[in-house]
């Protein structure tokens, strides 16, 4: 079942942007239109949005960065920890649930660290697997996507996305503990 | 509130680094100045006595009684001093390890020994390390601010390249009316979740791809597609600079995460060698499916608030 279920994992990753090009160049070759030239008008935007965005990534990614580097995660972790056990969450897991909102890359490397330590079908090794696959590298996609539109006053959107971030972490705790605990 | 999280993790992470530092010295943690005596043996039978200039390799017996010993080499300077390479392998003390990342040479831990008496391959030796101070701050400017600085640039100039072939096959969907179709036939949803957007909207047909995108976990079309989506809903922004309701629903919805298979927590589960490697689907739609619902729901109930309400007011 699990080598099924890979198996179209990986046939609609690989498929799927290919496909969808096809599909949209296709339709609007049937539709008459000038797909060309459409393509290269929308394209030129690229390069503007990717500047744009610089200065708002270099803000969140350096303060992100001081953050990680002056060891205030690991004081952050010790800090919390008694509050970890309240909801029976192992103290492993507790560096993923503060790493994945404010670093992709730096997530993926705890959850394969704590992977590798407690082994994959450890209780641990599934809950960091589940924060990883349910949670979003927030403060990345807020800085990107309110910085492409040079927007600074965010309103709703960060404390709503900060609650949305605790309330996955506390879902991954608890659905863990309750399938495979 | 960004203004709050920014300074928060700037002064945080500075504190802590300085309070980390200045327990390091106030408890001389790296040993800085002390002597430690130890014992060389030399390799390979070397003529006696040693010359200056001369590399000898050797092995560091550091403590005979913990098994500590390492592979090294000495040279020989003038006045009976030297310099000492150690090479690192699994038996070096952890604090020797933390001074060998500290002083960045390649291949070995660099230390001073002043040379005593000889036993006939045995030296006699105190060793001092070079003295290691603000490991944390160093880290903060190296490794903190120097290094996502760039990394900063290199994402953004890295995503020029994909947003532009998104944003020119978005245009052609746009100009053969696809987006409008797909916007349509997911009108019931979408005007209740974006009410303040007109249901033909460019941004609707761009949310959707966007979102569509996600979950299928297409990261690298996603984020063209959501920064096209911000684009359009710009256009219907009153006061720049400031987010509109649908921009702030919207953001939530990519922030909580909508994608239904985790493909590389599956690859990295695989290739740790896990019994079912899928079997954390379901944990991961359920744990997904119940914060994005959350993140919307609280989203609209906070967008209800005065403070924020007031800051889409056009007159302040």
């Amino acid at each position: 079942m699990s080598d099924i279920i890979i198996n179209i994992v990986s046939t609609i990753s690989v498929v799927a942007i290919p496909g969808l090009i096809l599909f949209i160049v296709v339709y609007g070759v049937i539709k008459k239109v000038k797909i060309y030239e459409a393509f290269v008008e929308g394209a030129k935007e690229g390069f503007n949005v990717g500047v744009r965005i610089i200065p708002y990534l270099v803000a969140m990614l350096v303060a992100i960065g001081i953050f990680r580097a002056g060891g205030a995660m690991e004081l952050l972790a010790k800090l919390i920890s008694p509050l970890t056990n309240f909801i029976n969450m192992p103290a492993e897991a507790l560096p993923m649930a503060i790493m994945r909102p404010l670093s992709g890359s730096g997530a993926l490397g705890v959850m394969a660290e704590t992977i590798k330590a407690n082994g994959p079908d450890s209780l641990i090794g599934r809950m960091v697997a589940v924060m990883m696959g349910s949670g979003e590298t927030t403060f990345y996609v807020l800085a990107v996507y309110f910085g492409s539109v040079s927007i600074t006053k965010t309103r709703q959107a960060v404390p709503a996305g900060i609650i949305a971030d605790i309330v996955g972490i506390l879902m991954s705790v608890w659905i863990v503990n309750l399938i495979f605990g | 509130m960004l203004n709050y999280i920014w300074l928060g993790l700037i002064v945080i992470g500075i504190a802590v680094a300085v309070r980390s530092d200045w327990r390091d010295i106030s408890t001389n943690k790296y040993h800085n100045g002390e002597e430690i005596e130890t014992l060389i043996q030399l390799s390979n039978n070397p003529t006696l006595p040693l010359t200056s200039s001369q590399t000898y390799p050797c092995t560091l017996i550091y403590s005979e009684a913990l098994g500590i010993t390492q592979q090294a080499e000495l040279i020989v300077g003038s006045n009976n001093s030297g310099v000492l390479h150690i090479f690192m392998d699994d038996n070096t003390p952890p604090l020797w390890r933390e001074v060998y990342k500290i002083q960045k040479n390649e291949k070995y831990l660099l230390a001073h020994v002043t040379l005593g008496g000889i036993e006939g391959q045995t030296v006699h030796c105190k060793m001092v390390f070079d003295p290691v101070k603000f490991v944390k701050l160093n880290a903060v400017t190296n490794d903190g601010i120097i290094k996502y600085a760039k990394i900063a640039v290199e994402l953004a100039l890295g995503l020029i390249g994909i947003m532009a072939l998104w944003l020119g096959i978005m245009k052609i969907a746009e100009q053969s009316g696809l987006i409008a179709k797909l916007a349509s036939a997911l009108k019931p949803v979408t005007t209740r979740l974006f009410p303040d957007v007109p249901a033909d909207h460019p941004a609707m047909g761009a949310m959707i791809m966007n979102i569509s995108a996600n979950m299928l976990g297409l990261a690298n079309a996603a984020t063209p597609l959501g920064l096209k989506a911000m684009e359009e809903l710009n256009k219907l922004n009153k006061k720049l600079g400031t987010a509109t309701d649908a921009m702030c629903t919207f953001l939530v919805i990519n922030t909580s995460n909508v994608q239904l298979i985790p493909a590389t927590v599956i690859a990295i589960r695989a290739s740790a060698g896990a019994s079912n490697p899928t079997d954390i689907i379901g944990p991961v739609i359920v744990a997904t499916t119940v914060n994005t619902i959350v993140g919307v729901v609280t989203v609209k109930l906070l967008s209800r608030l005065k403070v924020f309400k007031k800051q889409i007011q056009p007159n302040v």
